[in-house]
């Protein structure tokens, strides 16, 4: 008989070392451009480090004196990192509460066999296309149509609601409606796909037993279907939430990066992102990126828990 | 076309590979037989130990069968013997070489998966001569080989479909089919049919009978079903929490259990189990049960004479078919009859024990529903197992 | 039962039928509505659209196009070729190695497998522009601004592709079918490529379209580090478009310029909506 191969021996055949092989890459990318750079913020969040006009001031170590610059109120009378913590805060609850309401309602629609909902394709195709949509591109395109001498105010004149064009951009109120309005657009078909899986994962027994049972839509909603269905819509919610942080495309280019009127619609990005332009004034932008990454774990470790337990 | 030879192998999983390991093994015995108890295996400052003190001559061209309930190292070995696991120690040769660290694409071994493990991308022809196109043969050749197959086992009109548009059996096929194409050394079978129905399960059964008398290789087959080891093994080894329990042909195993748990495990309806006397009467050994005495054959009589045994108290084991109805003996209620066909089983009370009893019909109807009946049964094919070692006394 | 009873339900039923209809066509004409305005509006011209709103398309479709495409300041081509760069290699990258990453870690028994499973979905949640500070620092220090591979590379680790591809192949690869290819005497990466990424093909497919919509649709990043006119992707010449002198631009020019940004986007879903919303929910929610 022929020997076997000498050369094909392997000091063992434990398949470990290719696990550690098939790694390597997503470790040594994330390792270089995520991690070492999420690092380099931390760092940088205790230094005085920017630039002005042509010089480069420091980095000088200054502690936590960014971080205290967040917390005062400064020249002009705020707390910065309130005040844009509130402005995202609100941007976001005026696109989410819509969002969730017309969701919940539309998964239940959807899902209802007593309605039979025809076209539900259609309908999903329809409302879920915003979500891809270019978000500079749509802010855009809403600074276009709600500008002075945009199509809605020449709607709006020409039907004789307004004698002078409204001046949408230079209100709070109507910025942020604007800005509330497209987050809406963009995520409740989402998040009604989402939900409406979420119901269909409940076993359909249990609506039965609880119909024989004689409950009504309303009880079943809230004694079965709400109940049930809570993981997967805190999961829901809680993306939501970070994502909600992380809101700038569209009141960036809608206000042209100044969160016009009176920074009023400036988010935690776009105060982030301020300070990247031409000061690049690596030391507060660090103190702010720290303060989202804390923000944003908090978060997280909710939905960690959710996907993680089985 | 080779021997194998497992010298000591000895199989540790870490303790952190353990944890779903177990969880693995405790699903998967769940699945075949829901009232079977954990695997009981030792644990040890290395791990949990899965197969130990594992030696076993194959030789070429046999068919060895590893058969034992979840859990108890037999899937392990196999997986040993394909280059799947690790062999913690101990040594494996294959055609004369040691193989512990070579991989398993140079030990000229095929398998064949418990789930068929077939790729769904590729149609059956692909399946098939995939590795044989990793060889790099020839175009024609791997056609030829494939063709070949695909002829012994039935399924040359399959051959464009993808696994998918196949049923169990089928599919069952090209598993086999993907194995032989490569004219392996050795054939392994990892619970290849247990994945069938019955009825599908014995006409594969006999299909693999056939199979082995059209190729000529080395065999090592695993399976919890008795049924199947003892109808296609050369020699059947019994397994039970890591350790080998018996080795020999399927006749000697089942004549001659070499402890309680084979002679539970191998034979169906289970074996039945009184607590006896073993006495010595006139310089004659004799199995007291309950007052109904036996007199052991002469053969075991030798056999316990050269052990010299000492009167004890056994555990005395029975077959089913073995039990005879008679005027006088051990005294038992019937509380089911099964009628068979040419015998009827009886299903019956002693002492508070279940006792089954295989009585030949012979034409009459009876009705044994509700009755008592006394039985007995002869000397020669009684067994007789010590209660502190559960080892058949006269081995 | 009375017939007046079954009469009742099936009043009420039509009556919460039409209503429903009602909203759903309502919110579908709301999602359409402004893309529609866009899309009349780039088929008009400058004065036409001075001159007063309008539902309905106009002839000047193809000027607007011709104009938008030539457009000195905005060059909407070199956009569009740096966006489909970026795109597609990111796509490509991202779902080639989560697909390796989660296939490291679902066949493989290592040591630590299980603390990079939980690692990496803990870092799953933390918003890109957490690390942004560094990264553009870094991208300076370095002189990487305007390199468009700086914005493809990082799309090897994304723990989100990672966290699906792991659950897709929990869901479909049998861990015998690597080992029967093992026995088939292949090696560990053609085992890979040759058999699990076929597998993994519809997940791979999704992936790539949400990997591609995401690149194509990225601002933040691309706006920091991109300030050469011929590295700008789409969305930073639609910001740099809102900061130009609006007085001065050819209206109908801007609405086709929009239009050519989401246009790929728009067509890929088109497309491929079905697909896309099946994989809306595999993706996000756990199986």
């Amino acid at each position: 008989m022929e020997k076997m191969k000498k050369l094909s021996k392997t000091k063992s055949i434990s398949y470990a070392k290719w696990g550690y092989i098939f790694i390597i890459p997503f470790f040594v990318v994330y390792l270089i451009f995520t991690l070492y750079p999420q690092l380099l913020t931390i760092y940088n969040s205790f230094f005085e480090y920017y630039r002005d006009g042509l010089n480069v001031i420091g980095p000088n170590f200054v502690g936590l004196r960014n971080y205290k610059e967040l917390f005062t109120i400064n020249n002009a009378g705020y707390v910065p990192i309130v005040k844009y913590s509130l402005n995202t805060l609100i941007l976001w609850i005026i696109g989410a509460v819509p969002q969730f309401l017309i969701a919940m309602l539309l998964a239940l629609f959807f899902t209802s066999t007593r309605l039979n909902i025809k076209g539900q394709q259609f309908f999903k195709t329809v409302i879920y296309m915003p979500n891809l949509i270019m978000a500079s591109a749509f802010s855009m395109l809403f600074f276009a149509l709600f500008s002075q001498v945009g199509p809605i105010n020449q709607l709006l004149q020409s039907w004789g609601a307004v004698n002078e064009p409204i001046n949408f951009l230079g209100m709070t109120i109507s910025v942020r409606g604007l800005i509330g309005l497209m987050n809406f657009l963009m995520w409740f078909g989402n998040t009604t796909i989402l939900l409406m899986a979420g119901i269909q994962g409940i076993d359909e027994s249990m609506f039965e037993s609880a119909r024989l049972d004689g409950s009504n839509s309303t009880q079943v909603f809230f004694n079965i279907t709400m109940p049930l269905l809570m993981p997967i819509f805190i999961y829901v919610f809680i993306t939501s939430m970070i994502g909600g942080i992380q809101m700038f495309d569209v009141p960036q280019v809608l206000t042209n990066g100044k969160g016009t009127p009176n920074l009023t619609s400036t988010t935690l990005i776009m105060y982030l992102n301020n300070f990247l332009g031409v000061s690049k004034n690596f030391g507060m932008a660090g103190a702010v990126s720290v303060l989202l990454f804390i923000i944003t774990a908090v978060l997280s470790a909710f939905v960690f828990k959710t996907i993680t337990r089985k | 076309m080779a021997e194998v030879t497992l010298k000591n192998i000895k199989k540790v999983y870490p303790i952190g590979d353990t944890e779903k390991k177990q969880r693995k093994a405790l699903k998967k015995s769940k699945e075949e037989n829901p009232e079977s108890n954990k695997a009981n295996l030792q644990i040890t400052d290395e791990g949990v130990v899965a197969v130990q003190e594992f030696s076993l001559d194959i030789k070429d061209k046999e068919f060895v069968v590893l058969v034992g309930p979840s859990g108890c190292g037999k899937s392990t070995t196999l997986r040993m013997v394909a280059g799947l696991e690790e062999i913690t120690s101990g040594e494996l040769y294959i055609d004369g070489n040691l193989v512990n660290s070579v991989e398993p694409k140079d030990r000229d071994i095929a398998m064949v998966f418990q789930t068929y493990a077939l790729y769904p991308h590729m149609t059956v022809r692909d399946n098939m001569a995939y590795s044989l196109k990793i060889k790099k043969l020839p175009k024609e050749e791997i056609e030829a080989k494939v063709n070949e197959a695909a002829e012994i086992l039935d399924i040359t009109q399959y051959l464009d479909r993808k696994p998918k548009a196949l049923s169990g059996g089928q599919r069952q096929r090209v598993a086999i089919g993907r194995a032989i194409v490569r004219d392996p050394k050795v054939l392994l079978m990892d619970e290849p049919l247990s994945n069938l129905d019955a009825k599908l399960r014995n006409q594969m059964r006999s299909e693999i009978i056939k199979l082995r008398q059209r190729i000529n290789t080395t065999f090592i087959y695993v399976t919890h079903d008795q049924t199947e080891a003892m109808t296609l093994g050369d020699r059947i080894v019994v397994m039970k929490d890591g350790f080998i329990q018996q080795i020999g042909t399927p006749q000697e195993v089942y004549d001659h259990p070499s402890n309680l748990f084979v002679s539970g495990f191998i034979g169906t309806p289970q074996m039945n189990y009184f607590d006896a006397k073993l006495e010595v009467e006139n310089g004659k050994y004799v199995v007291n049960t309950d007052g109904y005495k036996v007199v052991l054959s002469e053969e075991k009589q030798v056999r316990l004479k050269e052990k010299d045994v000492k009167p004890q108290d056994v555990t005395l084991g029975v077959r089913p078919d073995h039990i005879v109805l008679s005027e006088n003996g051990l005294k038992g209620k019937v509380d089911v009859s099964e009628l068979m066909g040419p015998s009827c089983h009886l299903h019956m009370t002693v002492d508070g024990k279940d006792v089954i009893a295989i009585v030949p019909t012979e034409g009459k109807k009876v009705d044994y529903v509700n009755k008592e009946v006394d039985f007995g049964f002869n000397g020669n094919v009684c067994h007789i197992f010590s209660k502190e070692d559960e080892k058949n006394l006269e081995y | 039962m009375n017939s007046n009873a079954n009469r009742n339900a099936k009043i009420k039923l039509f009556i919460s039928r039409f209503v429903v209809y009602a909203i759903l066509i309502f919110l579908a004409f709301l999602c359409l509505f402004f893309f529609w305005l866009m899309f009349v509006n780039s088929t008009r011209s400058n004065a036409q659209l001075q001159s007063g709103f309008a539902l309905f398309p106009k002839e000047n479709f193809l000027k607007n196009f011709y104009n938008a495409w030539h457009d000195g300041t905005i060059d909407i081509p070199t956009g569009m070729k740096n966006s489909f760069i970026v795109a597609i290699c990111s796509a490509l990258l991202t779902t080639y190695f989560s697909a390796l990453t989660a296939y490291g870690t679902y066949v493989y028994n290592f040591r630590f497998k299980k603390a990079v499973h939980l690692f990496i979905l803990a870092i799953m949640m933390i918003p890109s522009q957490v690390s942004a500070v560094g990264f553009i620092q870094l991208a300076f220090k370095f002189h990487l601004t305007n390199k468009l591979w700086l914005l493809i590379v990082p799309s090897i680790a994304a723990p989100a592709v990672y966290f699906y591809m792991r659950q897709y192949l929990q869901a479909t690869l049998p861990l015998e079918m690597v080992e029967a290819a093992r026995i088939d005497g292949s090696n560990e990466f053609r085992i890979f490529n040759q058999i699990v990424l076929p597998i993994m093909k519809p997940a791979m497919a999704v992936q790539m379209i949400f990997s591609f919509v995401g690149s194509w649709n990225n601002y933040f990043m691309p706006s920091l580090l991109l300030n050469d006119a011929k590295k700008k992707t789409v969305p930073v010449m639609i910001g740099t478009l809102r900061s130009a002198d609006f007085t001065k631009f050819d209206m109908g020019k801007v609405y086709m310029l929009m239009l050519m940004a989401i246009l790929p986007v728009m067509v890929i879903y088109i497309i491929l909506s079905k697909s896309i919303i099946k994989g809306v929910t595999s993706g996000s929610v756990k199986g």
